[in-house]
């Protein structure tokens, strides 16, 4: 009973924490676009905070730079479980054209964070990256709640954590 | 009564039905996820038209966007070769499609603009042309031509306008980025390709007689050549005759050109034959007789799909950069080399 409860407050409403790992701003001015009327993101219950400790999404941007290799473990680790994370963009997926000769990025994000899932195109349309949050994220939020429920209540029994 | 009349005016907008229904139940339409007719989407191949030439692969800005490979052969003939694009990294700017010289094109994406040459009444061994990509909009070339309305700007673009241009070349002292305003040589362009194709193979053979140095070369250093422009210099004027032409073609060609080397200890390959199926144009064989994998360099297109495939990390992959000097009054086109930074495997 308090499970379906919490099944439906974890789908229906979705904190964004937008997060640009050294890129070229395109992705995130997509994802501004997406507040806009036009696409009006809040109508869905996805709000963006901008803060990982409220965060069930966490969007990346950008091709990981060096200074952000650290930051964006520490991020991730801030962020409270069932968490999700959405690579927006071809930077974080491969580097794009900043994965040059002599370049300094640290591109697939993946090496370095559990990345669930992946939006291509540079910059990728707002309604792609709409329709990706809104068919990863729900339920992929919602049955890691379950299992992370699960998990506590082992701990406590055990008196582990 | 201003007041009361604005009053009565939000309470009648918001008692309407259609108000109250967008408040309670807003929605986007579902056109908000239609591309429009005008959206570059990624690019679609057609395998069958495809020679193999390689530009898409060398005008792509993305390093790991589109890659050239080739279907296994089988008893009766050869498999394709054509381009996949990895839309990972696609950025979708079409120019794979734009370059691409099979009619018709292997690669669609969006609309093509084909550039058109421009043509030009007045006799001049040279035509002049602006290089938008370089132009900084200065306009002192505007300003130092003696014909009005020969350079004109136009959409933002400085333009020549061949028609009343004199070929004067004022515009070339005047223009301060180098490259930026061009005097090109419009008539013996298959001489001048000859040129370019002396420079571009004596600097390659000379490159490969150096392979020892390249092989014991430690990791991040650069190897520095230098080749004697005399050693060119006879060969090309017996091409092009015009001293002034010849060095300038011979300038344009070094300081641009890049060359791709690839090479290999023979006898630390371990045959595993990896790179023989991943060669996009069998440039690279194996003999079962003398168990010898070898490459065809004349076949080659330096595409590093190799470089990139072995396991063993023992093929290697350099770029040759090069810049035409003055060195003790002689001049020399020097060479620099380093390897590549593209992660191997």
């Amino acid at each position: 009973m308090l499970n379906t409860f919490k099944d439906i407050v974890r789908k229906s409403s979705i904190h964004v924490c937008l997060v640009n790992c050294g890129g070229c701003n395109g992705c995130d001015i997509e994802i501004v676009a997406l507040l806009s009327p036009r696409y009006d993101l809040e109508q869905y219950g996805i709000y963006v905070h901008n803060n990982p400790r409220e965060a069930d999404v966490i969007l990346i941007t950008g091709a990981v730079t060096e200074q952000w290799i650290k930051k964006i473990k520490r991020i991730y680790s801030k962020a409270p479980e069932p968490k999700v994370v959405a690579c927006v963009g071809n930077c974080p997926l491969s580097g794009d054209v900043f994965n040059q000769e002599g370049g300094n990025v640290h591109a697939p994000v993946s090496d370095f964070i559990c990345v669930d899932a992946e939006i291509s195109g540079c910059p990728p349309r707002p309604s792609e990256i709409l329709e990706a949050i809104l068919t990863v994220a729900p339920g992929a939020i919602a049955s890691r709640g379950r299992e992370a429920n699960g998990k506590n209540k082992k701990n406590q029994v055990t008196g582990g954590k | 009564m201003k007041n009361m009349s604005s009053v009565i005016w939000y309470l009648y907008e918001f008692a309407r039905k259609s108000f109250v229904e967008g408040f309670t139940d807003a929605k986007s339409k579902h056109d908000i996820v239609e591309k429009p007719d005008r959206f570059r989407d990624f690019p679609e191949v057609i395998k069958e038209y495809c020679i193999g030439c390689g530009a898409c692969t060398k005008s792509c800005p993305s390093p790991q966007a589109i890659k050239l490979v080739r279907d296994g052969d089988d008893s009766e003939e050869d498999g394709i070769t054509y381009p996949v694009v990895n839309e990972r990294s696609c950025i979708r700017c079409g120019f794979c499609a734009e370059v691409c010289p099979t009619d018709p094109k292997t690669l669609l994406c969006g609309e093509n603009h084909l550039i058109k040459e421009e043509f030009n009444i007045i006799p001049s061994k040279r035509q002049y042309l602006v290089d938008d990509f370089l132009c900084i909009k200065c306009k002192k070339c505007i300003k130092s031509c003696p014909v009005e309305g020969a350079i004109i700007e136009k959409d933002n673009k400085i333009m020549v306008d061949q028609v009343k241009c004199i070929s004067c070349g004022n515009c070339l002292d005047a223009c301060p980025v180098k490259g930026a305003m061009k005097g090109v040589f419009i008539d013996n362009l298959e001489d001048q390709k000859a040129v370019i194709h002396l420079v571009v193979n004596t600097l390659e053979e000379f490159i490969e007689s150096k392979e020892k140095e390249l092989q014991s070369l430690p990791d991040e250093k650069l190897l520095k050549l230098q080749l004697p422009l005399s050693e060119i210099w006879d060969k090309a004027l017996k091409i092009i005759p015009d001293e002034e032409v010849a060095l300038e073609i011979i300038e344009n060609a070094t300081d641009r050109l890049k060359i791709r080397i690839i090479a290999w200890d023979d006898s630390k390959c371990k045959k595993c034959r990896l790179c023989v199926d991943e060669c996009p144009t069998g440039a690279i064989t194996y003999n079962p007789d003398t168990n010898d994998v070898k490459r065809d360099s004349n076949k080659c297109l330096r595409c590093s799909n190799c470089y990139q495939t072995c396991p063993f990390c023992f093929v290697k992959y350099f770029i040759a950069k090069f810049l035409l000097d003055e060195f003790d009054g002689e001049k020399v086109i020097l060479i620099t080399l380093n390897e590549s930074q593209l992660a191997n495997n």
